[in-house]
């Protein structure tokens, strides 16, 4: 079935992943002296505050946070933009619009094996030390099960902005400048650098209904329970903001792809 | 060009000055880890320590004089460009001796790398935004050529070769012929002693292929300079190399002049014949083994022919052989059996 | 031809010669830049956001938080303003480190060590960044706010110094990005190393006394981003008092300069080139 083709590419990439074995050490040991320095400057931070709770937050609770925020960050990040303006250059982008599967189709797949590679090497880790450390902070029940969902969702979320800005390097070369200003939009307002609690009270009401928040802050929430969000009546909206984000990010995205790759080709580029 | 220095390094049996590059029993291994096939093997591999050793280039021994064009030739993963990386300094040989102009390359490659010019095919080494103008000003700079010798080799660009088009055109807007005589140009811009060509010729139409052989010819003549050429394309070969080397596996395995090239199996000649449907049957035959009057007659009492042609053959159809002929004798001790086979299968 | 070769001066290619040549490069690549002006207004954008991004957390911060470790806003602006001036070199001059993977990755590494230069010097002249500079005004801008809230007096002297320091915090930089860029050599995959360490250098605006026993040792030493602001800035903010680590800073960050290029050559040394 289709399934099956689709699977074939979610192993060559984890195959593909496994390969930079030293690599993917380096890179949790880099991580580790990143959250080290996370830790510190919170710790900094809440002992020059004075007091234990900040907008209705303590240290442990920021910490977690954050922690699993990079952990997140890392299990998500993706390279599409990188790699489209790689392949425009070198013309290879015809080869991929050739293959027999459909193009977003087959990149989602293709980075889906490094998905599970990262989510078990960053991700579990990260989630266990923090369980250890803080005697159990995190509770444990069917919010991990939502929490999976919801991560899930947030995955493809971030996957239909990653297409879309990656679409738009068929127009420029300047895949820095693009890939800079999507980055920094989704780290400061997804609340990855900041928790979102911590925001100026309008401002937060704007973040929230946003896409960016259906990145990290809502599986993040789901999973610490954060304002008794295990109710139904918690848990719906913010599904319902991931999948209505989901839905209008992917058509946006394949409307925007088709209608670009269909002018490229009219002008011959 | 420092004299005294060649002397000293000098090896043996090297008596000739005018060697440009002398290599002595030159080994290159690289350690590479033993992958496994499949998932499992993937993440057995994340903790296995099974390297293994691969042998690149084995024992290859060689002098190129001054202002030859040779050709470098054989298959693909041969060990042709670990050669030339040793050659021009990049890489340090396991063990062995180079020697490029009298210097070691990997001991000096600044110092060597005054003295020689380097074009890879499809890897343009100019300055992607810039007019090929101001690459050559840049390059005059770097090499600190004298104003003089620079505006002597633009004269000799000119009249071997139409530049005024490409001279003020960003490199990123030329097509691939364009790029590719760009980057032979500002090779021997430096007029450097030794020029490595590494498959300039590949991807280009027939026409700029001919223009790019006639300006190396050209820059050889009138600089005479050491012109290392390695390519698949035996048109190269034909137009520009008296001497060819062929290396297979990391072994030389062929090394003499193009004439002697075709001698290497015997004496091979295709006979063509057209029959009387007009089809026509082609045979390569060995002249040390058959006679060509022979094989006509024989044909001829079989049925009736209606005309024939006698060609020499093609460099390329030698190379093939010899290629074949390598792979073979490593599948079988008994080369001169397999070499028989072989000629067999031709037939 | 032996001739010329023979009349060439023996000792040349001294730092004059490199300055020249980096000269000649940059014009040409700027006259180049200006024909891509979309290109240029992109990238422009995005350095702007980023800052203003790194402005808005910054602020967030101060709004939930009077102070840090016995910092206030204003001396901590100055510190966020210190540390963007002093990333401006690594930004502009240095850039290429983030294309130094793939093209060791796809082999064309190689065509840097074909010229009679600087392989380092080589590879890092090929690309000069201009939206550093907006960066630079942003810094500027700042520190020159804190600078007049604070109250720090204008003499020679403390220009002097200020100069100075801020050299000598960008060395610091410079150092991390080479070290980090310079793995490629010898694993595959370590591209991310690079992403990290950028990071890093968003931790450098916050006082390193906030960083206790080994860890202060080691972001001091070994992964030295307590020298990127907090160390050099001291030489302006204190009177009295100053660590005998920032007088250090200078001679260190030439010396980690020095060591990161030692590793970024030996890299090219031992690679071998197969990718291709």
């Amino acid at each position: 079935m289709n399934m099956r083709r689709h699977l074939a590419l979610t192993r060559a990439g984890i195959m593909e992943s496994l390969q930079y074995r030293l690599g993917t050490a380096v890179t949790l040991f880099a991580n580790l002296i990143y959250l080290v320095l996370v830790y510190f400057l919170w710790r900094a931070i809440y002992d020059s505050a004075g007091t234990d709770v900040v907008n209705g937050m303590t240290f442990t609770d920021t910490m977690i946070y954050l922690i699993l925020a990079t952990a997140l960050f890392n299990f998500l990040e993706m390279f599409v933009v990188w790699d489209m303006s790689r392949s425009i250059q070198s013309g290879k982008i015809i080869l991929d619009l050739l293959k027999p599967m459909n193009f977003r189709t087959y990149t989602f797949w293709s980075y889906s094996g490094s998905h599970v590679v990262l989510f078990t090497l960053t991700f579990i880790p990260t989630f266990i030390v923090v369980m250890i450390v803080t005697n159990g902070a995190i509770p444990m029940g069917i919010n991990l099960l939502y929490f999976i969902i919801a991560t899930v969702l947030a995955l493809i979320v971030n996957f239909s902005m990653e297409m879309i800005v990656a679409t738009i390097c068929l127009y420029t070369e300047s895949t820095w400048g693009i890939n800079i200003v999507k980055e920094t939009i989704v780290l400061l307002l997804s609340g990855a650098s900041i928790p979102l609690a911590f925001f100026p009270e309008m401002f937060r009401k704007v973040v929230e209904f946003l896409p960016f928040r259906a990145v990290y802050d809502i599986p993040l929430t789901i999973l610490l329970k954060k304002n008794g969000t295990d109710t139904l009546e918690e848990l719906l909206p913010m599904f319902g903001l991931q999948l209505a984000w989901c839905v209008i990010l992917t058509v946006a995205g394949i409307l925007f792809w088709n209608h670009s790759v269909r002018k490229i080709t009219v002008n011959g580029g | 060009m420092k004299k005294h220095t060649f002397r000293k390094h000098k090896l043996e049996g090297t008596d000739k000055m005018e060697n440009a590059i002398v290599m002595k029993n030159v080994c290159k291994d690289f350690k590479i880890l033993n992958r496994h096939e499949g998932l499992k093997g993937s993440i057995r591999d994340l903790f296995s320590r099974d390297y293994k050793t691969i042998s690149a280039v084995k024992d290859v021994s060689l002098e190129i004089a001054r202002g030859e064009i040779i050709g470098y030739l054989g298959p693909n993963g041969a060990g042709k460009s670990t050669t030339i990386k040793m050659m021009t300094g990049v890489l340090e040989p396991t063990s062995g001796e180079i020697m490029v102009n009298g210097l070691v390359p990997y001991k000096e490659r600044t110092k060597n790398s005054e003295r020689i010019g380097v074009v890879f095919g499809q890897r343009s080494q100019l300055w992607w935004s810039l007019p090929l103008i101001e690459s050559f000003r840049l390059l005059r700079d770097i090499y600190m050529v004298p104003k003089k010798d620079y505006e002597e080799m633009l004269e000799l660009y000119r009249s071997l070769v139409d530049i005024e088009p490409i001279l003020h055109k960003p490199v990123r807007q030329m097509s691939l012929g364009q790029r590719t005589l760009s980057d032979i140009l500002a090779a021997f811009l430096h007029n450097p002693a030794i020029v490595f060509l590494d498959e300039p010729t590949i991807g280009l139409d027939v026409s700029m292929k001919a223009k790019i052989r006639s300006l190396i010819q050209g820059l050889n003549a009138e600089k005479n300079t050491t012109v290392i050429l390695t390519t698949h394309d035996m048109g190269d070969v034909d137009a520009l190399c008296k001497r060819i080397v062929i290396i297979d596996e990391g072994k030389k395995i062929y090394d003499n002049d193009i004439e002697h090239l075709k001698s290497y199996f015997g004496s091979y000649r295709t006979l063509r014949i057209r029959h009387a449907d007009d089809t026509w049957e082609e045979r390569v035959i060995d002249e040390t083994k058959e006679d060509v009057m022979d094989v006509i007659m024989k044909k001829q009492k079989e049925q009736k022919i209606k005309d024939i042609q006698l060609q020499e053959i093609s460099t390329e159809e030698v190379i093939k052989k010899i290629y074949e002929n390598s792979a073979a004798s490593k599948e079988s001790a008994a080369v001169s059996d397999v070499a028989e086979k072989k000629e067999e299968a031709t037939v | 031809m032996s001739d010329t070769t023979m009349t060439k001066p023996k000792a040349r290619r001294g730092f004059g010669f490199y300055v020249r040549i980096y000269r000649k490069i940059l014009v040409q690549d700027l006259k180049s830049k200006m024909s891509y002006r979309a290109d240029f207004v992109i990238s422009t954008i995005g350095m702007i956001m980023t800052n203003l991004s790194g402005f808005v957390t910054f602020l967030i911060l101060f709004k939930n938080f009077p102070s840090i470790n016995g910092w206030d806003y204003y001396h901590m602006l100055f510190l966020y303003g210190f540390s963007l001036i002093a990333l401006t070199p690594v930004q502009c001059f240095f850039d290429n480190n983030w294309n130094l993977r793939f093209q060791v990755q796809s082999g064309d590494f190689i065509k840097y060590c074909f010229r009679p230069i600087n392989v380092f010097f080589y590879f890092m002249s090929e690309v000069f960044d201009v939206k550093g500079l907006g960066q630079l005004a942003f810094g500027i801008g700042t520190l020159v706010y804190a600078w007049v809230h604070i109250g720090i007096p204008v003499t020679p002297l403390v220009i002097a110094k200020l100069v100075l320091f801020l050299l000598t915090a960008s060395l610091f930089m410079i150092a991390i990005m080479n070290a980090a860029a310079a793995t490629c050599f010898w694993i595959v995959g370590s591209g991310y190393v690079m992403v990290i360490m950028f990071r890093f250098k968003d931790f450098a605006k916050y006082p390193s006394n906030i960083f206790h026993g080994v860890f202060r040792i080691l972001f001091t030493f070994v992964i030295p981003i307590a020298f990127v602001a907090y160390y050099p800035s001291l030489a302006i903010l204190e009177s009295e008092n100053v660590p005998v680590l920032t007088w250090c800073a200078p001679a260190l960050g030439v010396l980690f300069f020095y060591l990161s290029y030692k590793f970024w050559m030996l890299g090219v040394s031992k690679y071998d080139f197969t990718g291709s």
